[in-house]
């Protein structure tokens, strides 16, 4: 089991509270034709349905927000919950989208909640898109010294890490495309994923720039949809509709701003893994399946890294030695994720290790999968990361 | 032209003005004498709050750079690169600016500051190979 210098005893007393009991989408499209808080509530609704339960069973809301966004004080009284004994609404992007699961599974854990449900909902191909056009700058201290000269987007910051990678590692393009191709087979094989298409390496090489060294295809989906799940006790979840999915670990990291970055091509999670894993009492040999944060193909490879699965630099052979498909040593994104599934900020990566670890994933299930990690955005841009591990009861 | 302007903030009013008369200068401690950028009121390394100006050598090096090929900021046309540097005096600090080498940057290639003045109001720094002078007009090299 791995070590943390001075981690608190009390750490361990919150492995396997909480867990979680219920999973909910709406359908990913690139026009919902609805607004943000209808995918909101009906994300809610479903996930609810999904565990058994009813409105009336509800206590809590949480969301993380960044843009687009339907929050808990919008959901709430959309749904006739005239009251909510514990709620959340998370600064922050993909970067703690698994934090806001964590602190209900504490709320709920501290009797604060019994049952609370985490959801995203976005707009962000038909309305708010993420892609750095149609809006305004994001308002941050840091961004007067990059706006002014056209970098701006996701896309061209995560695209100089990378190349930051590749130029110290030997990275490449290839391995980049690899995952890429993987990651499509996935989806394939997934009903809500928005691109199902097969697609190769060549088609992958053949995609037209976005910020070199990023292809389209290096690229997530923007995308309208939500995501949502439900965490209350592991007591209570054993008496629910589902199989129940345990929380057994929820770890928090600080990350690197654009300007102070020691070295680009290690991230928060290098940091925060170990925490996560002591929590657990497991290390990365224990994991079956895992659910990656994947804004962009780089994103993946530099966590395989960080969260242990190989070393330092070579977390692109590692990809490319089929690793992590669905036959592999770890399997990873099984959904398709960001890149073909949709992008609902991390939610869906959460779900999606929930239908693994209940052996209900269908085509895609991993045989015996009881054991997932699922990770946040691993701390670029906004100095923040998050992570689980989730377990089968 | 600049595809935003910058907003500067009670922190980053002064860099801004230095910057328009053509100076490179970061913060550094009275107490502990790191150097930091961007300003900030506390240094990270000792959190005190007294510092200084220290006008630094507007030299570093290329850690990575990109080749945006979508309009991804109003006045910019494709396909433009943006470098990311590492200070040489400030080795914790990355900094991005625009290239304006002939050719493309290579990995760790030593980089020295360009001023390009777009108006009267407002100077950027861009970045160009150390071994290279400045020929646009509107364009020089720091002076230090
Ligand atoms: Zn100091």
């Amino acid at each position: 089991m791995p070590t943390v210098p001075n981690m608190p005893k009390r750490l361990l007393e919150f492995r396997d509270r909480a867990a979680i009991a219920g999973v909910g989408y709406t359908p990913f499209t690139k026009d919902s034709g609805v607004s943000t808080l209808t995918l909101a509530c009906r994300a809610v609704l479903a996930a609810l349905e999904d565990a058994g339960l009813t409105p009336d069973d509800l206590d809590g809301l949480a969301t993380h927000r960044v843009g687009d966004s339907a929050p808990p004080t919008l959901v709430g009284p959309a749904l006739g919950l005239a009251d909510l004994s514990w709620h959340l609404d998370q600064f922050g992007g993909g970067s703690v989208s698994h934090a806001v699961v964590g602190q209900a599974a504490l709320a709920v854990a501290a009797g604060l909640a019994e049952t609370v449900v985490c959801y995203r909902a976005v707009n962000a191909r038909s309305e708010f898109r993420m892609g750095g056009t149609g809006r305004g700058v994001p308002v941050s201290p840091e961004t007067q010294y990059q706006a002014p000269y056209g970098y701006v987007a996701p896309p061209q910051q995560f695209a100089m890490y990378a190349r930051a990678h590749m130029l110290r590692y030997g990275t490449t393009a290839e391995q980049f495309g690899t995952l890429a191709v993987t990651q499509r087979a996935n989806a394939a094989k997934n009903p809500r994923a928005l691109m199902r298409a097969p697609i190769t390496l060549d088609d992958y090489l053949a995609s037209r720039w976005i910020a070199e060294p990023f292809r389209l295809l290096d690229c997530c989906l923007e995308t309208d949809g939500a995501c949502a799940v439900v965490v209350t006790t592991a007591e209570r979840a054993r008496s629910l509709r589902r199989h129940p999915v345990l929380v057994s670990a929820a770890a928090w990291g600080g990350g690197t701003s654009h300007l102070s970055c020691p070295d680009p091509t290690v991230t928060a999670a290098a940091a925060l893994a170990p925490r996560l894993y002591a929590q657990a009492g497991l290390g990365p040999q224990d994991i079956d399946v895992a659910e990656l944060y994947d804004c962009f193909t780089y994103s993946v490879i530099v966590q395989l890294e960080d969260y242990g699965f190989c070393p330092k630099g070579e977390g692109g052979p590692y990809v490319a030695s089929g690793a992590t498909a669905p036959d592999g040593a770890l399997p990873v994104n099984t959904h398709g994720g960001f890149l073909s599934e949709g992008y609902v900020h991390g939610v869906n990566h959460i779900a999606e290790a929930v239908s693994q670890l209940r052996g209900d994933a269908g085509d895609r299930q991993v045989p015996g999968a009881e054991v997932a990690l699922s990770t946040s955005q691993p701390g670029y841009i906004l100095p923040a990361t998050s992570a689980l591990i989730l377990r089968r009861a | 032209m600049a595809a935003y302007r910058p907003e500067p903030d009670r922190d980053s009013r002064a860099w801004w003005e230095r910057v328009a008369r053509r100076e490179f200068a970061v913060q550094e401690c009275e107490s502990c004498g790191t150097l930091r950028f961007p300003p900030r009121a506390f240094c990270a390394a000792c959190r005190t709050e007294g510092w200084r100006w220290r006008e630094i050598a507007p030299e570093g090096a290329i850690e990575s750079w990109i080749v945006s090929h979508r309009s991804f900021a109003p006045g910019r046309h494709d396909p433009y690169p943006v470098v990311m540097v590492r200070l040489t005096a400030v080795p914790g600090c990355l900094v991005y600016g625009n290239w304006r080498g002939e050719r493309p940057p290579e990995a760790g290639e030593p980089v020295r500051a360009v001023f390009t003045q777009v108006d009267a109001e407002l100077t950027l720094i861009d970045w160009m190979p150390e071994s290279s002078t400045p020929a646009r007009s509107g364009e020089n090299q720091a002076n230090c």
